[in-house]
């Protein structure tokens, strides 16, 4: 039965075969049929009569009754394909649904997704909404990032003073500390000198982001500028929008980013544009690289290119940025657990020994950011603010020291009882065990 | 669809081609000229298979070149509503995916939720959710079946818009026997 209510039984060739396949089974009928015949009787007559069915709904909508719940599907699955289309969207023409040709103008254009495609209102709703469910199932937010002085700065071959000439030679030692940062792009006749850190921070930021290009550039100046940032095209796929891609004037809004605003954090360096979403605009410093870039803006000091120098690589702009969208990201998604687990064992400052293995990064330790998620402060070294001393061993120097000035001494366990019993653990019960000592 | 069909074309010839090869010159130019267009009437000119007769050239006033109308067979292709496709995926969004089929570029919208049929099997449950990430592709929720980028589809137009120059589908894959057939990874 599911088969004969799922197959759209409306393309006059199978009717014609449909009416075919009964008059032979009737002339047949005397005969006992077998299985298989019966389930093409049912199927196809079926059909004929949802094709039946259908004229008459069209001829008078109120009268239904004898429709049974399988045709009624039928009949409002042809319905919404094709009477009440609501032309989501429109493609090169036509509706993006029902393939209808259509002429109006209406709705917001996306044109970098495709070049004549538009969508109505309500569309871009619905996608917004089931973006939304989509990227909260993948913990990611939306983030748009400017170019120009937020992740690079060019500059025309033409506006290159005589200092930043060096840029110019393909020879000059300065190339190679520069190698894989600066391009030059003689198609456009333009350098390009990429901000510092800046491959880093979008690998970081694409494991919680959904990226966005959104510049006030040409199309063509943008897509390139794409390659070099994304030569792999993983993090912004055709997510590349574009000045001709703006509904206003110098302005860049949001309308046409396929996200809910509520999840979007913008990232440029110009406030100005974003006038109707402040409210998610991180402000980033300009990054001025060449000597034109600085005239532009009315700086009167040497650009960072003369003074052959550059932005630092790991307490930069963007290094610093970074930080701050983590910081966003894990309260976006993690606000009441990360609170109620901040609280378990506030106030307490932890010093570890003898748990990490010599030489591992402390830090990294999952004891240690365990500690860190709990609410617990974590240091290396001891000092009277310290309140407990995690140890394996009590004959270390930490754990004589913590024996001495009655600081709590417990072991690993403490801090892992506490994680799963969501509370601070009486230190007495996790003691460290003396045996251990002995051996 | 693909059709068989004889067209004609004025073909213009520089008078240093002629010679002994001015035939052969004139089919040359013909399919370099002819070969891989695409005219709103016909759709695209994928092949030419013949010559059917090269008429009497005619001198035009002023250049010196000949004009000669050439009949000539080819294979075009010109994909029609109703027509069922096979159409390799180029692109995967949040509100579809785009295809092509030889020349033909075919949006697939996801508005209608994709209902994906592997061939030969019938009903797999059509609750298909878009996966983004470096490898943008739709999914079903068991992960049997997978739309990304160079999938093979098979897909129904439902819409054509033919201009001067390109032709553009609109297509569903929301019906009988139609979806995936075969997966990037595996060579068929």
């Amino acid at each position: 039965m599911s088969v004969a209510d799922d197959s759209p039984v409306n393309s006059s060739s199978s009717d014609d075969f449909a009416s075919f396949l009964d008059t032979e089974l009737d002339s047949t009928s005397d005969t006992s049929p077998e299985p298989e015949e019966e389930a093409n009787e049912t199927y196809h007559s079926d059909g004929n009569r949802t094709k039946r069915q259908k004229i008459e709904v069209l001829e008078s909508v109120t009268d239904a009754n004898d429709s049974t719940p399988q045709h009624e599907t039928t009949k409002t699955l042809e319905a919404s394909m094709k009477d009440i289309c609501t032309h989501p969207g429109v493609i090169g023409g036509m509706c993006i649904k029902c393939g209808e040709k259509m002429d109006n103008q209406s709705g917001v254009a996306f044109g970098y997704i495709h070049k004549d495609l538009r969508l109505a209102n309500d569309e871009i709703v619905r996608l917004r909404d089931r973006d939304l469910k989509n990227l909260f199932n993948q913990k990611k937010l939306c983030l748009v990032l400017d170019l120009d002085h937020t992740l690079l700065n060019s500059t025309r071959f033409m506006d290159v003073t005589q200092e930043e000439g060096y840029l110019m030679n393909q020879s000059d030692p300065m190339q190679d500390v520069l190698r894989g940062t600066l391009f030059k792009l003689d198609s456009m006749r333009m350098l390009t000198k990429l901000r510092p850190f800046v491959h880093t921070f979008l690998k970081e930021a694409s494991k919680l982001f959904e990226m966005y290009i959104y510049t006030m550039g040409e199309r063509a100046y943008a897509l390139e500028m794409a390659t070099l940032l994304d030569p792999g095209k993983i993090y912004f796929d055709s997510r590349v929008i574009a000045q001709s891609d703006c509904t206003q004037r110098h302005q860049k809004g949001l309308d046409v980013v396929l996200g809910q605003e509520s999840a979007v954090l913008i990232l440029d360096d110009t406030e100005a544009v974003w006038v109707k979403h402040k409210g998610n605009l991180i402000l980033m410093e300009r990054y001025h690289f060449f000597a034109s870039s600085c005239k532009q803006f009315g700086y009167r000091c040497k650009s960072l290119s003369e003074l052959k120098n550059d932005e630092s690589e790991d307490d930069g702009a963007l290094a610093t940025v970074l930080q701050v969208l983590k910081r966003i990201h894990s309260m976006f998604f993690d606000p009441v657990l990360g609170t109620v687990r901040s609280e378990i064992l506030k106030g307490c400052k932890i010093v570890f020994s003898r748990v990490f293995p010599t030489k591992f990064q402390a830090e990294n330790h999952h004891l240690w950011k365990m500690a860190e998620r709990l609410g617990a402060t974590c240091a290396t070294e001891v000092d009277p603010s310290v309140t407990h001393v995690i140890s394996t061993d009590i004959g270390t120097e930490k754990s004589r020291w913590a024996v001495d000035q009655k600081k709590f001494l417990v072991e690993p366990r403490w801090l892992e009882a506490a994680n799963y019993l969501w509370q601070r653990q009486p230190e007495e019960l996790f003691p460290v065990n003396e045996i251990k000592n002995n051996r | 669809m693909f059709f068989h069909i004889v067209l004609e074309r004025n073909m213009q010839l520089h008078p240093r081609h002629f010679g002994r090869d001015l035939r052969e010159k004139l089919v040359s130019k013909l399919m370099k000229d002819v070969e891989g267009t695409c005219s709103g009437r016909h759709g695209f000119v994928v092949a030419i298979t013949g010559i059917e007769n090269v008429g009497k050239g005619l001198i035009r006033d002023g250049t010196g070149f000949v004009t000669f109308p050439v009949k000539y067979q080819c294979v075009v292709f010109r994909p029609f509503k109703g027509e069922i496709l096979e159409a390799v995926v180029t692109m995967v969004n949040k509100m579809g995916f785009f295809a092509e089929a030889g020349p033909v570029q075919i949006f697939v919208s996801n508005h209608v939720s994709f209902r994906l049929l592997k061939f030969h099997l019938l009903l797999i449950p059509d609750d298909m959710e878009f996966q983004s990430g470096d490898m943008p592709n739709y999914t079903t929720s068991d992960g049997s079946v997978k739309i990304q980028k160079d999938s093979e589809v098979r897909l129904k137009i439902i819409g054509t818009r033919v201009d001067a120059t390109e032709i553009f589908c609109i297509g569903t894959i929301k019906d009988d026997f139609l979806g995936v057939i075969s997966d990037p990874g595996t060579t068929s």
